[in-house]
């Protein structure tokens, strides 16, 4: 045969390509469709009717997708019958509840955070909530980034952020060196940030001169 | 001897100026970081670099045989362990 084909190229060792959806359990789905649907403007993209599901006890549930860009969707399930478990006077969302005393930064660690491309898409989400039921709760200027926050009907913490800067490659070095330092000392004894960044430093007089050798563009991100 | 580094990116330029314009402070180079070195504590104000909460707070990346006793709205003291 005198037919060539050229060889495959390999695949990458990284293949994922994002979310594809992220699923959330829900006991007010007006609310919820109300929040996504009417007051974001995220279309409904998705639904399954479902009469129980395999295990004898399963109850029967609407699984609803909502278009949140991308291609990605955000998900919630809902349980005819099912009601929420715990105190629902504690900290927590319709997931779960925590203890009374558990304090907000932790309860709002776990949240969801969208993308938008400029500061005109986040003020016109910010200005679509602050018109609703759900007003925008904090404006935050971060390190890289620029977001609004606030909690759905069903007590999840959403955020919309936008990127102030690209990252840089010297931040991906940075990330590196820390989460190599994070890995040692959560690996020994009463971690702290103070062990975490003697062991960066360690780090960095280690391997950032050979990373600079190999990444001369660097530079570009912060000369003027 | 007090040392720690902070990685040069666009956001920490307030910090490593204010440790340049000190002169009991040698401000050099290691790869992507600033290494900031004095023979007594090294003190940053807060209000000259004119960095915003979130950076302030994120700015240091690695202590040398030296630990904070100071970080917060006012200043960064770092000083010989």
């Amino acid at each position: 045969m005198s037919e060539t084909t050229e060889p495959a190229a390999p695949k990458a060792v990284h293949r994922v390509r994002g979310v594809d959806h992220a699923a959330f359990p829900t006991f007010d789905p007006v609310g919820t469709v109300r929040f996504y649907r009417d007051v974001l403007k995220f279309p409904v993209v998705h639904s399954i009717c479902a009469a129980g599901w395999g295990p004898e006890k399963h109850p029967d549930f609407i699984h609803f997708f909502f278009d949140i860009g991308n291609g990605d969707r955000l998900a919630f399930f809902y349980y005819f019958g099912w009601q929420p478990a715990g105190d629902q006077s504690a900290p927590g969302d319709a997931w779960a509840r925590l203890p009374h005393e558990t304090p907000e930064f932790f309860k709002n660690s776990r949240h969801i955070a969208l993308n938008v491309s400029d500061e005109e898409d986040l003020l016109e989400y910010r200005s679509r909530l602050d018109e609703s039921e759900w007003p925008v709760e904090m404006q935050v200027m971060h390190e890289t980034i620029e977001s609004i926050y606030t909690h759905d009907p069903n007590g999840y913490m959403l955020e919309i952020t936008r990127q102030l800067r690209p990252v840089t490659l010297q931040e991906d070095l940075d990330a590196a060196l820390t989460i190599e330092a994070l890995c040692d000392v959560a690996a020994g004894e009463d971690p702290s940030m103070d062990k975490l960044l003697t062991r960066k430093a360690e780090l960095i007089v280690e391997k950032a001169g050979d990373w600079e050798n190999e990444n001369p563009a660097w530079r570009e991100s912060v000369e003027v | 001897m007090a040392r720690f580094y902070v990685l040069e990116v666009p956001e920490n330029e307030g910090v490593i100026r204010v440790a340049a314009d000190d002169p009991t402070c040698t401000v050099d180079r290691v790869g992507p970081y600033c290494r900031l070195t004095a023979n007594g504590p090294i003190v940053i104000d807060r209000r000259a670099t004119g960095v915003r909460h979130a950076v302030w707070y994120s700015a240091v990346s690695g202590l040398e045989a030296s630990v904070v006793t100071q970080h917060d709205k006012d200043a960064l003291r770092v000083e010989s362990r």
